[in-house]
C-alpha cells in the first residue's frame, strides 16, 4: 500500500518504505513528477486556494487601512504611499470612546458571566436536587433560543426600566450589561459542569471533613482547581458580547454611549464610498486585539467541544 | 429540597455521598461550622445588607415616582426570597443557582413572554404609551398661548442654578414663580434697596446683563400654573399658556375647549373626534386579539414577502451548514498528511476568518462585493450584482457566511478525523477497499456521528444568523409588493427587527412579535428532535 492514504499512520507506512524507497530503477522525472502531484502536489493547490479565500479580506483591509486616499475607489492592493491620513480621520470621530464602551461592556459582561456560571455549575456538579435534570435541560433549549429574537420585548422592557430607573434604562451600558448576564446560563453552564465533574470529589469530601463549608470549598478549591475552563469561558463571553450588533443597536441612540460594532456601522453606513478607509483603518485597530485573542483561545474551544462529541 | 430519587448507587463512595447530602440537609455537617466562621458570617451579612439595601432603594424610587403596584410587589418579594435562602441552611443548591436564574428569568425568560403579549396588541410606533400616558400626553401636547391670555411683566431672578421670575400680572399682584408654581410675594421673605424688590425668598434679583448669559435656561422655564404654564417671551415678558384639550374620567372623552369638539376612544387606541375625521396623537396600545397572526397568513402583502423569507431562512442554513461542511472535510482530508510541511501555520491562517469580529468582516465583504467599485468585480473585470440583483445577493451571503463558518468546521473535521481509529483503514485495505469507497464507508460515516451535535447548533445558529445578513444586505434587495420592509435575503431574525426598528415599516411591534414568535416555534420544535442527536444529554445523570 502506499503510504500516501489519507488517514494512514506514517509508522504503518515505515514496513513499506523499504519497498518504495530502495527498488531501483528510480522512475523518469516526469513520472516521479506526477506522482508528487498525485500524492501531495494537489493538497498545495487546495491549500493555497483556501488560504487565499480565508486571507484576502484581511489583506485588503490591511491595505485599505493605510491607503491614501479614504475613497473605495481608489484603493490599490499596495497602498502607495503608505498614509496614516484614514487613522487620522477616524480619530476625528468618537472611535477611542466606543473602543472604551466595548470593553467595558465586554469586559463586565464576562467576568459577571462567569461568576454566575460557575456558580450554578457547581450545583450541578456537587449537589443533587429535585429538577437539577429539568433544568439542565432546560438550559440547552434556552441556548438554542438565542435571547435576541425577543429584541422587541427587550427594548420595550428597557423603555419600562428606563422610566423609574434612567441609569439602566435605554441607552445606558449598565442596561446592555444586564441583558447579556440574562444569557449568561446555557451551554457554558454545560461545560464548566462537565469541567467540575472531572474535578475529583475526594478533594471536597476531604475538605469538608476537615470543616470547610460549602462556601469554603467553591471559593478556596474549586474555583482555583477550575482556572483554565473560568479562562476560557470568560474569553467566549468576551468575544460574543463584542461581536454582538442587534442588542446594542437597538439599545444604544447616542454617539458617546456607542460601542465599537454600532459605532462603527453607523458611522461607514452614512457614506460607504467616502468612509471606506477611515472604517478599514478603525476594524483593523478593533480586530487586532479580539484577533489575537481569539487564536490563542481556539484550541481550547474546538477541544472542549470535540472531547464530548467524539468519545465514545 | 430533596435529593433525586435515582436508585442507590452500589458502590461505598456514593453512599458516603448520599449521607453526606442528608446530612448536609439536617444542618449537621460539619460544614455548618462556617455560619460560626465569622469571617465568612460578616461577608455573607454585607452581601445581604447591600441585596437588602437596593431592595429598599428601588421600592423607594418606584414609590417616589409612582410606578406599578407589580413592579414594586415582584421586587419586594424577590428580595425577601433572597434573604429567605441566604439566611436559611437548608437551601444550598437554589444559593448557587439563584443569581444566574435571576438574570435569566428578567431579561430571557420574561421578554419571551412579554414577546407573546406584544404579538396580541397593536404596539407600535404612535401606540407605544398606556391609556393614561397618551391622554396625559394628549393634554400636555394642547397647552399653548391663547389670543386672551393674560402677560406678566417679568423680572429674572437666581439662587445659584435655580431660576424663577418676578411676575407682575395685569392687576399689578406680584408673584414669584419657580418651576414649581407660583407664590405671591408678600407671602415671602425680601430684601428691598432702593423700593427695588433685590431678593425674594432667597432667590437674587439678576443683571440685565446677567440673566441674557442664561437666557437659554430662561426661556425653558417652565411655570406651572392651574392647567397651563407660564413662560418667557422675552427677557421682560412671560405670557401663560394654557392647555386646551381635557379628559373627562367620567364620560372617557376627551374635550377641545377651544373648537368645543369632543373626542372618543376608538378600539384602535385612539381618540377620534365624533364625526370621525380627526385623530389625535399619540395613541395607546390596545389587545387586538389574533389579528397580527391574522394578518401575517392572510394579508397577500404581508403573507407573500413573509412565506418567502421563511423558505429562505431554510435555504440559508441548510446551504451555510452543508457548505461550511464540505469545505471543512476537504480541507481537513486536504491537511491530514504528515508531509505537508507548515501545517501548523496553515491551520492557524486558516481560522483568520472566524477569529476576527464578525461585525466588522461582514461590512469588509460589503465593500469587497461593491458593484463599481468593489475589489471582487475589478480583480475578475466584470460588472456583477453581487449585493443588488436577488440570486446574486443570496448566492453572495451564502458565500460570505461560507467565509465566515468554514474555519470552525475545519478545526472540528480536523479533530474528529484524528480521532478515528487507524485499525479501521488497515481492516479495509486488507479488504481490498479503494480510496473512494474508504472515505464513503469509514471517513464519512464516523465524521458524521461525531460531529452531528456540530452541525445541528450550526443549523440553529445559521437560523438565526442576524450579523452576516444584516451588515452585508440588510436583507436587501426588496421583495416587490410587500407592505412591510422585506428583502430576498431577509432571514426571519432580521425581518423581526425590520419591522420593528426600520423606519418606513411603521415600526410596527405587534406584527414583529408575531413573527418572533414564529420563530420561537420553529427553531423549539427543530431544537426538541435533535436533543436526540446531542450526546452529552445521556451523561445528565452521572
Amino acid at each position: 500500500m502506499s503510504a500516501s492514504t489519507p488517514g494512514t499512520r506514517p509508522t504503518a507506512a515505515a514496513t513499506d518504505d523499504p519497498v518504495v524507497w530502495t527498488a531501483p530503477p528510480r522512475p523518469p522525472l516526469a513520472r516521479r513528477a506526477t506522482r508528487w502531484f498525485r500524492d501531495l502536489g494537489w493538497r498545495y493547490l487546495v491549500i493555497a486556494a483556501a488560504l487565499v479565500f480565508a486571507l484576502f479580506p484581511a489583506v485588503w483591509v490591511l491595505s485599505a487601512a493605510f491607503s491614501p486616499s479614504g475613497s473605495i475607489a481608489a484603493q490599490t492592493l499596495i497602498p502607495d504611499p503608505i498614509s496614516t491620513i484614514n487613522f487620522e480621520q477616524l480619530f476625528a470621530t468618537n472611535f477611542w470612546r466606543w473602543f472604551r464602551n466595548s470593553m467595558i461592556v465586554a469586559g463586565v459582561t464576562s467576568i459577571g458571566s462567569v461568576f454566575l456560571c460557575a456558580l450554578a455549575a457547581y450545583a450541578y456538579s456537587r449537589l443533587r436536587f429535585q429538577g437539577r435534570r429539568m433544568s439542565l435541560l432546560a438550559l440547552l433549549l434556552l441556548q438554542m433560543l438565542p435571547q435576541f429574537l425577543a429584541i422587541i420585548a427587550l427594548f420595550l422592557l428597557m423603555i419600562g426600566i428606563g422610566r423609574y430607573f434612567p441609569e439602566l434604562g435605554l441607552n445606558t451600558l449598565a442596561g446592555l450589561i444586564v441583558i447579556y448576564l440574562g444569557g449568561a446560563l446555557g451551554l457554558n453552564t454545560w461545560l464548566m459542569k462537565g469541567f467540575f465533574d472531572t474535578l475529583p470529589r475526594d478533594l471536597d469530601e476531604a475538605a469538608h471533613i476537615d470543616g470547610a463549608s460549602h462556601a469554603q470549598v467553591f471559593f478556596t478549591l474549586i474555583l482555583p482547581l477550575a482556572a483554565p475552563i473560568l479562562a476560557v469561558v470568560t474569553l467566549l463571553s468576551f468575544i460574543v458580547a463584542i461581536n454582538d450588533f442587534i442588542v446594542q443597536s437597538v439599545l444604544l441612540t447616542d454617539d458617546s454611549q456607542y460601542t465599537l460594532a454600532v459605532g462603527l456601522y453607523r458611522f461607514i453606513d452614512e457614506d460607504y464610498g467616502a468612509r471606506w478607509g477611515p472604517f478599514a483603518a478603525g476594524a483593523l485597530l478593533a480586530g487586532l486585539p479580539i484577533t489575537v485573542l481569539f487564536l490563542y483561545l481556539q484550541r481550547w474551544l474546538t477541544s472542549g467541544l470535540v472531547a464530548g462529541a467524539v468519545k465514545g | 429540597m430533596t435529593v433525586d430519587q435515582a436508585p442507590t448507587p452500589p458502590t461505598e463512595r456514593r453512599s458516603t455521598r448520599r449521607s453526606m447530602d442528608r446530612a448536609l440537609r439536617d444542618g449537621r455537617h460539619p460544614l455548618n461550622r462556617f455560619a460560626d466562621s465569622l469571617s465568612g458570617l460578616l461577608i455573607k451579612l454585607a452581601l445581604l445588607g447591600a441585596v437588602n439595601g437596593l431592595g429598599i432603594a428601588m421600592v423607594l424610587r418606584l414609590v417616589a415616582l409612582d410606578g406599578p403596584w407589580w413592579a414594586i410587589a415582584s421586587t419586594v418579594a424577590t428580595t425577601l426570597l433572597l434573604d429567605w435562602i441566604y439566611l436559611g441552611k437548608t437551601k444550598l443548591p437554589l444559593k448557587y443557582l439563584i443569581p444566574g436564574t435571576l438574570f435569566l428569568v428578567v431579561f430571557q425568560l420574561f421578554p419571551f413572554v412579554y414577546t407573546f403579549f406584544i404579538a396580541f396588541t397593536n404596539y407600535g410606533l404612535g401606540q407605544i404609551l398606556d391609556q393614561d400616558q397618551a391622554i396625559e400626553r394628549i393634554e400636555r401636547g394642547s397647552i399653548q398661548a391663547l389670543p386672551d391670555a393674560p402677560r406678566f411683566d417679568a423680572v429674572p431672578f437666581a439662587d445659584g442654578d435655580d431660576l424663577a421670575l418676578k411676575l407682575t400680572d395685569p392687576d399689578g399682584e406680584v408673584f414669584l414663580g419657580t418651576p414649581d408654581g407660583i407664590t405671591p410675594v408678600e407671602d415671602l421673605d425680601t430684601v428691598t434697596d432702593d423700593d427695588r424688590l433685590v431678593e425674594i425668598d432667597g432667590y437674587e434679583r439678576l443683571s440685565l446683563g446677567a440673566a441674557q448669559d442664561r437666557i437659554d435656561a430662561f426661556t425653558e422655564l417652565r411655570i406651572p400654573v392651574d392647567e397651563g404654564e407660564i413662560e418667557l417671551t422675552s427677557l421682560s415678558v412671560a405670557t401663560e399658556r394654557a392647555q386646551t384639550r381635557f379628559y373627562d374620567p367620567d364620560t372617557g372623552t376627551l374635550t377641545d375647549e377651544t373648537t368645543g369638539t369632543t373626542y372618543v376612544p376608538s378600539e384602535r387606541g385612539r381618540f377620534v373626534s365624533e364625526d370621525g375625521t380627526e385623530t389625535l396623537s399619540p395613541g395607546w396600545r390596545v389587545v387586538v386579539g389574533g389579528e397580527n397572526f391574522v394578518r401575517a397568513f392572510t394579508n397577500e402583502a404581508i403573507r407573500g414577502p413573509f412565506l418567502r423569507v421563511l423558505v429562505w431562512t431554510y435555504v440559508f442554513a441548510a446551504a451555510s451548514t452543508f457548505g461550511t461542511f464540505a469545505l471543512g472535510i476537504l480541507l481537513a482530508l486536504t491537511m491530514n498528511d504528515a508531509r505537508i510541511k507548515g501545517r501548523k501555520l496553515y491551520r492557524l491562517a486558516m481560522i483568520i476568518p472566524y477569529a476576527l469580529p464578525t461585525f466588522m468582516t461582514a461590512l469588509i465583504w460589503r465593500g469587497m462585493m461593491n458593484r463599481r467599485f468593489g475589489v471582487i468585480n475589478d480583480v475578475l473585470g466584470v460588472q456583477i450584482p453581487w449585493l443588488n440583483d436577488p440570486t446574486w445577493a443570496q448566492i453572495s451571503v451564502v458565500l460570505v457566511n461560507l467565509w465566515f463558518g468554514f474555519p470552525y468546521m475545519f478545526l472540528i473535521c480536523t479533530a474528529a478525523l484524528q480521532s478515528i481509529p487507524e485499525d479501521l483503514y488497515e481492516a479495509a485495505s486488507v479488504d481490498g477497499a479503494s480510496g473512494p469507497s474508504r472515505f464513503r464507508r469509514i471517513t464519512l460515516p464516523l465524521l458524521l456521528v461525531a460531529t452531528a451535535p456540530v452541525l445541528v447548533a450550526t443549523f440553529a445558529f445559521n437560523f438565526n444568523n442576524f450579523n452576516v445578513v444584516y451588515l452585508l444586505t440588510g436583507g436587501n434587495p426588496p421583495i416587490a409588493g410587500a407592505a412591510t420592509p422585506a428583502g430576498h435575503t431577509d432571514l426571519l431574525i432580521t425581518y423581526t427587527y425590520r419591522i420593528a426598528f426600520e423606519s418606513g415599516g411603521g415600526q410596527d411591534f405587534g406584527l414583529g412579535a408575531t413573527i418572533a414568535i414564529l420563530t420561537f416555534v420553529l427553531v423549539a420544535v427543530m431544537s426538541a428532535i435533535s436533543f436526540r442527536f446531542i450526546r452529552p444529554l445521556e451523561e445528565i445523570n452521572e
